[in-house]
């Protein structure tokens, strides 16, 4: 190191030149030392590298194709097969999600308290909505008659300050709403009547979303449980 | 266009392991890095390898870039520039690598290296221009094209260490103009 550093009277050139890559490899190991100890000599090599690099500014950026981003995801995160890249209403086994498809309305509707309405409840389908671990387990029962839909609660919470938001998604892919659910243990969800034929042949899912629900009118969060819908 | 705060955000929250700190700034420096890789290259197969090198190694560093004291793109481009000339080397295979220079600078740098780093930019066109054309292409073809003593010295039909010395005087001389 002392030989390299005899070379030179402040080691100025040899921060040039190490930036630039002009030294040989032994070279660049003692210099690499040199910074490692000195926070003059990081100094000098800051400098040049901030002085070379606008050598860059004339080069035009040229975007770089998108397998590029896709091997660099998968290099850090994993595959980027479609269970990562799809979003996960599409990965639940439906037909693919048409493009310009059903776009999630805004949907009104009713939150009544299953104690106040003793009205008979018959209902033709069914879903255990459940999640990968147990965790979160909901029954939902539609009376196609009431348009009503019942949701029992029978384990699981919902995060504090989160929402868990049902999404019906049936044969184009694209989730609706049905609502944000309560916490109670027994709900029942009085739906618009087109929900009715939706739910009769989809998929039912609870998303964890942010206080009062996905703010796009499509699922945000991670997908917390599904179900699929069978007839009783 | 994102700013050089919403660049720097970005490497703060990928050194945090947030994958959307990936998604911003690939989405604001994919362009130029790969730009520069293809300038150093000049082949598209290998510019996008390096892009993907690099990229992997910016998120695997991003939790060393706040103590290094370069700004965000010098350090972007730099680390692409690096594996880029690594690359060309490879190729050539002819050099040393310089796949860890960064790296190494990345404790803390002096003030000086702070206060200085904000005004280069410009001042580095006028100061290659008072250097003599062909030692002034010498260290363009060294930071841009990678080449080497060696290759300079061939290149300009001059003994390597006759190369050396000139470049290096130009070197002081650049750094003298840099720094009035």
């Amino acid at each position: 190191m002392s030989q390299v550093l005899d070379d030179f009277e402040d080691g100025e050139p040899l921060a040039a030149e190490y930036a630039l890559g002009l030294l040989s490899p032994a070279e660049a190991r003692a210099f690499e030392d040199l910074m490692t100890v000195d926070a003059g000599f990081r100094a000098r090599y800051a400098f040049w590298v901030e002085s070379f690099v606008s050598m860059t500014d004339g080069i035009d950026p040229v975007t770089p194709p998108t397998s590029v981003r896709a091997a660099i995801e998968s290099a850090l995160f994993g595959t980027p097969d479609a269970a990562t890249t799809k979003p996960w209403w599409q990965r639940l086994g439906l037909v693919p999600a048409i493009a310009g498809g059903l776009i999630a309305a805004l949907v009104v509707l009713a939150v009544v308290d299953f104690n106040m309405t003793p009205a008979p409840f018959t209902p033709t389908h069914t879903a255990r909505v459940v999640a990968q671990d147990d965790s979160l387990i909901v029954l939902a029962a539609l009376d196609p008659a009431t348009n009503t839909l019942r949701i029992e609660r029978q384990a699981g919470t919902i995060a504090a300050g989160r929402a868990q938001e049902l999404w019906v998604i049936a044969g184009d892919g694209v989730p609706v709403s049905l609502g944000v659910l309560p916490d109670a243990p027994v709900t029942d969800l009085v739906l618009d009547d087109r929900f009715g034929p939706l739910i009769k042949s989809g998929v039912l899912a609870i998303s964890d979303e942010p206080a009062g629900g996905s703010p796009t009118g499509l699922p945000t969060g991670d997908v917390l449980a599904t179900g699929e819908v069978t007839v009783l | 266009m994102a700013t050089i705060a919403d660049i720097e955000d970005a490497i703060a929250r990928m050194a945090l392991g947030d994958r959307a700190g990936f998604a911003t700034l690939y989405s604001a420096t994919s362009a130029k890095l790969f730009g520069v890789a293809l300038r150093v290259l000049n082949n598209r197969a290998e510019a996008e390898e390096v892009l993907q090198e690099a990229f992997v190694k910016i998120w695997r560093h991003a939790d060393r870039y706040a103590a290094n004291g370069l700004s965000p793109m010098t350090w972007l481009i730099t680390i692409t520039r690096n594996h880029a000339i690594d690359r060309l080397r490879t190729r050539k295979t002819a050099g040393g690598t310089m796949d860890e220079a960064v790296d190494v600078a990345d404790a803390a740098p002096g003030p000086e290296a702070l206060a200085v780093a904000a005004s280069e930019g410009v001042r580095i066109a006028d100061c290659m221009a008072q250097l003599e054309d062909r030692k002034a292409d010498a260290v363009r073809r060294a930071y841009l094209e990678g080449e080497t003593y060696q290759e300079l010295a061939h290149r300009y039909d001059l003994p390597l260490n006759t190369v050396r010395t000139w470049l290096r005087r130009s070197l002081i001389k650049l750094r003298e103009c840099l720094s009035q």
